[in-house]
């Protein structure tokens, strides 16, 4: 694994409640190469949300390490950048577009051609360098999650993190932010690992999909995804081999929840 | 802009406005002249004639200036000290439990016992005034920015950590701009209590200002100067709100509460 970015190993995470502790996740171990997406699926309710904030450096792990380019994770490394699901929770509106984006980079102290070239190609990437004024309550759910991954992607990290990023966005704008996605991934090289429910979406973006199962969560199965690239949300989908995959991702969920 | 039928348009609401208070002065007419004696409620006239009389005079604006510099004093150190103590309380849990127990004992006791202790200390001074303000309003102050901070969602906290912004950082930038929409509001509900210390303070207690005016017109007996006073304050009252109301417009403009005004 000497070219993997991510390394998650023999990672588990317990709570401690009234009743004593209680374990979410039991052992995970899998790995995210550079310029990789992985996905993250399992059945709901399995603390696929818990297990983003160990790696990510908001909780400690019980036991169990990550590494990321080689260094143990503490605290919340330069190097990730998260996007939540929740964009009207996680943009502040106090703050317009384009200050919402400069937000991380304040305590950078970047020169100041650096940040707004950062902040300018941001929105620029994800299409919204028109709106840098507006205020994320005046904007779309889609268009707000769009700032929130310019604001990720202005911090340059190597890896971005995604937390069901589409979850509360309808159909239509998420296709639109899922090759937004892809193609963030091929024009800047960026590895990327989402969190999703959705294994429609899980398989078209991914590299590889990691299904989590059983109750403390395990990792069931990792599959290497060889669809075409790059990706269509209309010939990729139809596509015979996409529906076998999605099938057998749906199987391994199901026989894991037993 | 949609009406709806029961409410007003803006020149209505004016014009209510004004049948309000002609239907007042009617009836303080009415009531000086048929009901009760002179003395007791001076005429329209009287108290306009006082009131001439008062705005020529330079003791009168030092009042009415030092009444203000009470209260405002007091409200801008009851306002940082209120909102740096709620943020510690509603950052630091031990902080919290210290001080729960003290501030639930002290809410219910209304500001004005206070009184006789801050005579004693500050005798009938600015200084009491200004204390006095301050014991008024600076709780409900620190327990609303408390709340404040408690209502930050913990989704934006995680969003900053993940970016690696220090905990100063943080508070500056995150915690104390989401809780800004409980201390607008308390700042606003504070505004008028702090004039209203201000002028017991002078009434009570002899600190110098329109309170301590007051208490001088009753004992000699001038009722229409004592009016005259009431009016004064009671326009410095809705000056002070409308200004208070008009700084938090602007600073959160952003807050869904005020939206609507500025797109």
């Amino acid at each position: 694994m000497a070219d993997s970015q991510l390394i998650i190993d023999h990672l588990s995470k317990s709570y401690a409640t009234r009743t004593g502790s209680v374990q979410v996740i039991a052992d995970l171990t899998f790995d995210v190469k550079a310029g990789e997406v992985v996905s993250i699926v399992g059945p709901s309710g399995i603390g696929k949300t818990t297990l983003l904030k160990c790696p990510t450096g908001l909780q400690p792990m019980t036991s169990g390490s990550a590494k990321i380019n080689g260094r143990e994770i503490e605290g919340p490394p330069p190097e990730m950048a998260l996007v939540f699901q929740e964009y009207t929770r996680s943009l502040m509106p106090w703050l317009n577009v384009e200050k919402n984006v400069r937000l991380p980079l304040r305590h950078m102290h970047l020169p100041k051609d650096e940040a707004e070239q950062r902040i300018h190609s941001a929105l620029d990437s994800v299409g919204m360098h028109n709106a840098s004024e507006k205020y994320p309550w005046q904007l779309s759910g889609g268009m707000q999650q769009r700032v929130a991954i310019a604001r990720a992607l202005a911090f340059r990290p190597d890896v971005l993190i995604m937390d069901e990023p589409f979850a509360s966005v309808d159909a239509q704008t998420r296709f639109e932010l899922e090759d937004l996605c892809l193609q963030i991934r091929d024009s800047l090289g960026m590895t990327i690992v989402i969190v999703t429910h959705d294994i429609d979406e899980a398989v078209y973006l991914s590299n590889r999909v990691v299904v989590l199962g059983q109750k403390p969560a395990i990792v069931t199965s990792i599959l290497d995804i060889d669809l075409p690239v790059p990706r269509d949300q209309i010939t990729t989908r139809s596509r015979a081999d996409f529906a076998q995959t999605r099938t057998s991702i749906l199987e391994l969920i199901k026989n894991g929840k037993q | 802009m949609k009406s709806h039928l029961t409410t007003p348009s803006r020149t209505a609401t004016l014009a209510y406005g004004a049948i309000g208070i002609i239907l007042l002065l009617i009836a303080w007419q009415w009531g000086s002249t048929k009901v009760v004696s002179k003395s007791a409620l001076p005429s329209i006239p009287d108290v306009v004639s006082a009131l001439r009389e008062l705005v020529v005079q330079g003791s009168f604006w030092i009042g009415v200036a030092l009444t203000l510099v009470i209260a405002l004093a007091g409200w801008a150190i009851a306002a940082v000290a209120g909102v740096a103590l709620g943020i510690a309380i509603g950052i630091f849990a031990p902080v919290q439990a210290a001080t729960r127990i003290l501030l639930e004992f002290l809410r219910p006791i209304p500001a004005i016992v206070i009184l006789p202790l801050a005579m004693m200390v500050f005798g009938p001074t600015t200084k009491m005034g200004i204390f006095l303000v301050i014991f008024g309003v600076m709780l409900p102050i620190t327990a609303q920015t408390a709340a404040g901070v408690e209502s930050v969602d913990p989704v934006m906290r995680n969003t900053a950590r993940s970016f690696g912004m220090s905990s100063r950082e943080i508070l500056w930038r995150v915690i104390l701009p989401g809780a800004s929409p409980y201390i607008g509001t308390a700042m606003r509900v504070a505004a008028p209590v702090t004039l209203i210390m201000a002028v017991v303070a002078g009434m009570l207690g002899g600190a110098p200002g329109i309170g301590n005016a007051l208490s001088v017109a009753q004992t000699v007996g001038r009722s229409d100067t004592l009016f005259a006073y009431v009016l004064v304050l009671g326009c410095m009252g809705m000056a002070t709100q409308a200004a208070s109301v008009s700084i938090e417009r602007r600073l959160l403009h952003w807050h869904s509460s005020y939206r609507g005004e500025q797109s």
